[in-house]
């Protein structure tokens, strides 16, 4: 029976067809798989700092242990007056890393700048300073450190500072925010409030800045 | 005896048999050997600080041995392309380089790259490709895998 063998044979030929056609699938795929590394990143300087060239030009940011201070002589006749005295650094920090401009005018300015690498959505990274209640004098005299304060400003600059105008607390306080995968920068001039009648002496304090990410 | 209906699908079949091997038609290639030298690319950002031109691409590199069977292909023509289907991933942009036997490229998901045309010599193809992978760092969500395969397209 030709036809019936003729079926049989179509019928085996479709069958190894099927077969073949899934001997044939390929093993698989290669699979590279990638993960963000050192997804976070933090640099501040406050005063003078440290970088590798210019950021934008690939420079790589650099470690300052660098303290730089802000001070002010009080001639006798104005202690206490109740007129600001400005301060003045010992910071060289004028040109911004960021693109090498003369952003500051130091040394009576001080340079306060940075930033914030993140590859996950969460937020900014916050700058806080941390001051003791006062100043310290030799003998034992103090001077409450709310009678230091700052105005905020930027060479070239019209809009809101990144870390505006204050006073500092005695204590921790928030001097301002830096965005996810910005920089941000500010110029700081300090004064001394002056209002209270003090005695004479050389009165110091630290205040350390601390950017945290989230 | 032999009826219509019964000619008709057993030329149908012959044909699907006979035919399908030398017409032009596309591909899969098993590359199932191929693997890469490292198991985890870590990408890096590109500029250490944020840019002015917000430059926000993290990269790295990474060697893949390529190892494609083409027995079922031997002594035909063919065009081979590198395949990066879409993944559902972030913006990924991968560039490679070669020793020569396959072209190099660049390639997103979503695209088919031709990677070699000519006749099909050997049932073996080896290369080794230097990928260089770059990634959107603000829409990376922490690892990802990036999935490819050959395909060839047949004359």
């Amino acid at each position: 029976m030709p036809a019936t063998s003729r079926r049989s044979s179509a019928a085996v030929g479709g069958s190894l067809l099927v077969a073949l056609l899934v001997c044939a699938r390929p093993a698989g795929a290669f699979t590279v798989t990638i993960t963000a590394a050192n997804p976070r990143t933090l640099y501040l300087q406050v005063g003078v700092g440290s970088f590798t060239g210019i950021y934008n030009s690939g420079g790589t940011p650099g470690s300052n242990a660098t303290v730089n201070t802000v001070s002010v002589t009080v001639p006798a006749a104005q202690v206490g007056s109740g007129t600001a005295q400005t301060m003045t650094t010992n910071s060289t920090a004028s040109n911004s890393f960021y693109d090498n401009y003369a952003f500051c005018n130091a040394p009576a300015q001080l340079y306060i700048g940075g930033f914030y690498r993140s590859t996950t959505n969460t937020g900014a990274a916050t700058l806080t300073a941390t001051s003791p209640a006062s100043l310290v004098n030799g003998g034992g005299d103090t001077i409450p450190f709310t009678q230091i304060r700052w105005t905020s400003s930027g060479n070239g600059d019209t809009g809101a500072q990144p870390f505006p105008a204050g006073t500092f607390v005695g204590g921790v306080q928030t001097i301002g925010t830096i965005s996810r995968n910005q920089w941000a920068e500010s110029c700081h001039t300090f004064s001394y409030i002056n209002s209270n009648f003090v005695a004479a002496g050389t009165y110091t304090g630290r205040v350390t800045y601390t950017l945290s990410s989230p | 005896m032999s009826t219509p209906v019964t000619r008709t699908l057993l030329v149908a079949l012959l044909a699907a048999v006979g035919i399908a091997p030398v017409s032009a038609a596309t591909f899969r290639v098993d590359d199932g050997a191929s693997m890469p030298l490292e198991s985890t690319t870590p990408l890096r950002w590109r500029q250490f600080a944020p840019s002015r031109s917000n430059d926000n691409v993290l990269e790295g590199a990474m060697t893949i041995a390529v190892r494609l069977n083409l027995a079922p292909w031997m002594n035909r023509n063919g065009r081979i392309f590198l395949v990066l289907p879409e993944q559902g991933t972030a913006p990924v942009r991968v560039s490679w380089l070669t020793q020569g036997r396959l072209l190099p490229g660049e390639i997103s998901p979503g695209m088919r790259v031709l990677v070699y045309a000519g006749p099909v010599a050997g049932p073996i193809l080896e290369e080794t490709i230097a990928l260089k992978i770059e990634a959107d760092g603000t829409r990376l969500p922490g690892m990802q895998r990036l999935r490819f395969h050959f395909e060839i397209d047949t004359d």
